[in-house]
């Protein structure tokens, strides 16, 4: 049990102060306690004994500030590094998903779609596209071992996947080699099999395996510790559908067509030289980025290869813009959101929510607020129902000006086999995972 | 004669000390081998343990990991986290909720025979949480004898990853070793009787253990099911936070909620009891406002039979017509154009719900020439 969460032991429960005679009676009793702290332990605790044998930032090391920052285990030599992969149950085999096959990718897609990330009330479940699974998934000098599936193997059925893609984040004024960890995904039917443990661990040691020691991760729950905690924020393009659908509310005082109303944008984007994003313009764009991302703790570290990559706009994956100075043709802004729909399960008229995530946006001559309000007229024009952004990098100047409405979901943001002296704010952190 | 008895027996004796000696010799070879094949394996295997990580297995003798009172020493402690680290490996529920009759494209029933989790894996799995969460409980453990500890531990290794197929640890790390040796007995038993065997010996020890789990996937069910759904890693599906107008000085009659809600019976009633059919709320707008905005055809359609005003204007100057094309509301803005709605009257912006009209409704634009 972790120290921060193990519940305290309550003095009346203590057996030294019971005579024999109420042996019986603290029997029980302490059946009562082992029952209640099973409860807290399947809700708080449980998870994190598997994270408290992992090097990573420790709850009880959180106050600690004389520990250094960087990595909390050296790397071992390749030749220690375990060389086969970890004991699977003995009816599932490992699989490495070759996403350039075309049935591998629709495999992997039909497994997400059917059993990846859902709202709290499941009504939501996300839906990444097959393109953009590929973009994901294959950046520049993307590992195909990396792409890890468990297959049943009497049916051969997919039932499990787990990725990582190599990344260069800055964090302060180092510059670390690291894998993004993603898309960890066990079949509904396999839930009680204990699978994620040992793919964590697989993808780890396949990471290692290529000499890379770090890595960064995301997760809905609090495991120990994160770098930094965001908050997503929704900006409603198409009101009506998403009332509809139950992905937001309408206050019994509050009418559709005033919501309707209120969510209005303009029919084109009001910026002289707001234009979308074209090959010419990735060493410029990658300029702008590289200057920007500058000031924050935690960001990648994009070369023009990596910008042409997970920033040259792609249908339906990723979409950009910038503006060009109608005077000087220089790239003053910039902004981008990636594409991802989820299935609305059990809804009769719709069965598709569209929404555009903010990326990385970059704002040197426009007003910040006035680019991304350009960002929610596009996004409007691609037929978008809503325009979601978390409160990293310095997003938070313009959500609540631009009607984002709180959301339910916060995101903690993990490094593994490396320390953070302090937790960031989350306007300190300039790293957007998938 | 004596001679020969004497040469006889030292020949038999010779053979039967030169027949022990090979036995012994290929006894030993034997055993080399077999230690070998062990010595070879033994990188790879001495990660099978899910808590021996790569390099972070230092000492034998206190077991990974850290959970369960790693501050204070001894050997029956380390028994009682030998229990604990069952609970680190689980795998709880990753992304999404356990709904077994979700429309699975591929669905192929067949494929699942053996696969899938079953009644067995979940109760497995239920008593292997409850176990670590026992354990975690020094007192409760207490009365559970090393030896069943240790049994339990063997259930659950066999049970989870199969016949032991580890080296045998060095004597000198006693808990490693007594740990190998009750995964190791039981040989090549079946992981479901391994399961069910872990299951009765902790149903004999906590006979009502299973109560508090029910309680608890009972609770999960209709309390939290966020836990569920927010899997170890990965994104996390957000919506928006409902948020409670706050009160200002809003009023709306009885009848306006019966219009919203589309509660035809109570709004009868109401009108039947003297309620003026247009009376407005404090933002001007009539019951008819309420029945269109929230998408009642034949709440509408009722009201315009009691004859409420079908271009009565709220405090914004927008008439019924206007809610519906603001909301796309086709078959109520079509009926109420039918009822001769006035398309042309303007609002307090100056557009009129021709203006507004954004959708390709042809009647909309006969009406208009």
């Amino acid at each position: 049990m972790g120290d921060s969460n193990s519940p305290p032991e309550s003095p009346k429960e203590n057996p030294d102060h019971v005579s024999d005679s109420n042996q019986i009676a603290k029997d029980d009793g302490e059946l009562e306690n082992i029952v209640r702290k099973f409860q807290d332990t399947m809700s708080v605790s449980k998870r994190h004994k598997f994270w408290e044998t992992q090097p990573v930032g420790q709850f009880k090391d959180k106050e600690d500030t004389s520990l250094p920052e960087g990595p909390i285990e050296p790397p071992t030599p390749l030749s220690e590094v375990k060389q086969e992969p970890y004991n699977l149950p003995s009816q599932y085999e490992w699989t490495t998903c070759d996403m350039d096959s075309e049935e591998t990718c629709n495999e992997v897609y039909a497994l997400l779609k059917n059993n990846y990330v859902e709202d709290d009330e499941n009504m939501f479940r996300f839906n990444y596209s097959k393109e953009f699974l590929r973009w994901a998934l294959r950046p520049p000098g993307f590992y195909r071992s990396w792409h890890i599936g468990v297959r049943a193997k009497a049916s051969k059925k997919l039932v499990a996947f787990i990725t990582g893609v190599p990344a260069r984040i800055r964090v302060r004024d180092v510059v670390v080699k690291m894998a993004e960890i993603n898309f960890l995904c066990v079949h509904k039917k396999l839930r009680s099999k204990r699978l994620a443990p040992v793919m964590i661990k697989e993808v780890t040691r396949r990471v290692h395996l290529e000499n890379i020691w770090q890595a960064a991760y995301t997760a809905g729950v609090v495991l120990p510790t994160p770098i930094t905690t965001c908050q997503y924020w929704h900006r409603s393009l198409n009101p009506k559908k998403l009332i509809d659908v139950g992905f937001s509310r309408l206050g019994a005082r509050m009418t559709m067509s005033r919501t309707v109303k209120l969510y209005k944008l303009p029919d084109s984007p009001a910026t002289p030289g707001f234009r979308k994003m074209e090959l010419r313009d990735v060493p410029a764009v990658t300029r702008l980025l590289r200057n920007y991302l500058g000031q924050f703790v935690v960001a990648p570290d994009f070369d023009e290869d990596d910008v042409e990559h997970w920033l040259l706009p792609t249908e339906g994956v990723v979409d950009s813009f910038l503006v060009e100075s109608p005077e000087t043709h220089d790239i003053t802004d910039f902004c981008s959101f990636y594409t991802l729909p989820s299935s609305i399960l059990g809804n009769q008229t719709y069965s598709t929510l569209k929404a555009a995530y903010s990326y990385y946006n970059v704002a040197t001559k426009t007003p910040l607020l006035q680019l991304m309000n350009d960002a929610l007229i596009v996004a409007k024009q691609k037929d978008f129902d809503v325009f979601n952004a978390l409160d990293v990098m310095e997003n938070d100047s313009f959500l609540k000006e631009l009607k984002f409405g709180p959301g339910d979901g916060q995101l903690h943001y993990y490094l593994y086999n490396y320390r953070v002296r302090q937790e960031l704010k989350p306007s300190e952190l300039g790293l957007v995972l998938l | 004669m004596a001679d020969w008895q004497q040469l006889i027996q030292s020949i038999v004796i010779g053979l039967i000390f030169s027949y022990l000696l090979a036995k012994l010799i290929s006894i030993v070879t034997s055993f080399k081998e077999e230690n070998l094949t062990l010595t070879r394996s033994h990188t790879q295997d001495d990660q099978l343990l899910p808590e021996s990580e790569s390099g972070r297995e230092t000492d034998g003798e206190s077991v990974r990991p850290p959970a369960v009172g790693s501050g204070d020493l001894g050997g029956s402690h380390d028994v009682d986290s030998v229990i604990a680290e069952h609970g680190s490996v689980r795998n709880e529920s990753v992304a999404g909720s356990d709904e077994f009759d979700d429309e699975d494209e591929d669905s192929d029933d067949d494929d699942w025979e053996g696969v899938e989790s079953t009644e067995l894996d979940e109760m497995f799995s239920a008593a292997t949480a409850f176990v670590a969460a026992a354990a975690a409980d020094r007192l409760s453990t207490k009365k559970v004898s090393n030896d069943v500890q240790l049994q339990l531990y063997g259930l659950y290794k066999i049970a989870t990853e199969g016949p032991c197929s580890a080296p045998q640890p060095s004597a000198i790390k006693m808990t490693a070793r007594a740990k190998w040796q009750a995964w190791q007995k039981l040989g090549a038993m079946p992981p479901e009787e391994a399961m069910q065997t872990y299951i009765d010996i902790v149903s004999a020890l906590y006979p009502t253990w299973l109560a508090g789990a029910s309680m608890k996937s009972r609770g999960g069910d209709t309390g939290g099911p966020s836990n569920d759904s927010r899997g170890p890693m990965g994104p996390v599906f957000s919506t928006f936070v409902y948020e409670e107008e706050s009160a200002n000085d809003f009023k709306m009659d009885a009848i306006h909620g019966f219009a919203r809600e589309g509660e035809v019976d109570n709004l009868l009633k109401s009108i039947e009891s003297g309620v003026p059919v247009n009376l407005k709320d404090s933002e001007g707008r009539t019951p008819l406002h309420w029945a269109v905005d929230r998408g009642h055809l034949n709440m509408s359609e009722l009201l315009v039979s009691k004859n409420a005003d079908i271009n009565a204007q709220d405090n914004e100057g927008q008439t019924p017509l206007h809610y519906a094309t603001m909301c796309e509301r086709e078959a109520i803005a079509e009926y109420l154009v039918k009822q001769n709605a006035d398309i042309n009257v303007k609002d307090n912006d100056g557009n009129s719900p021709y203006d507004l009209c954004e959708s390709n409704w042809p009647w909309m634009q006969h009406s208009k020439e």
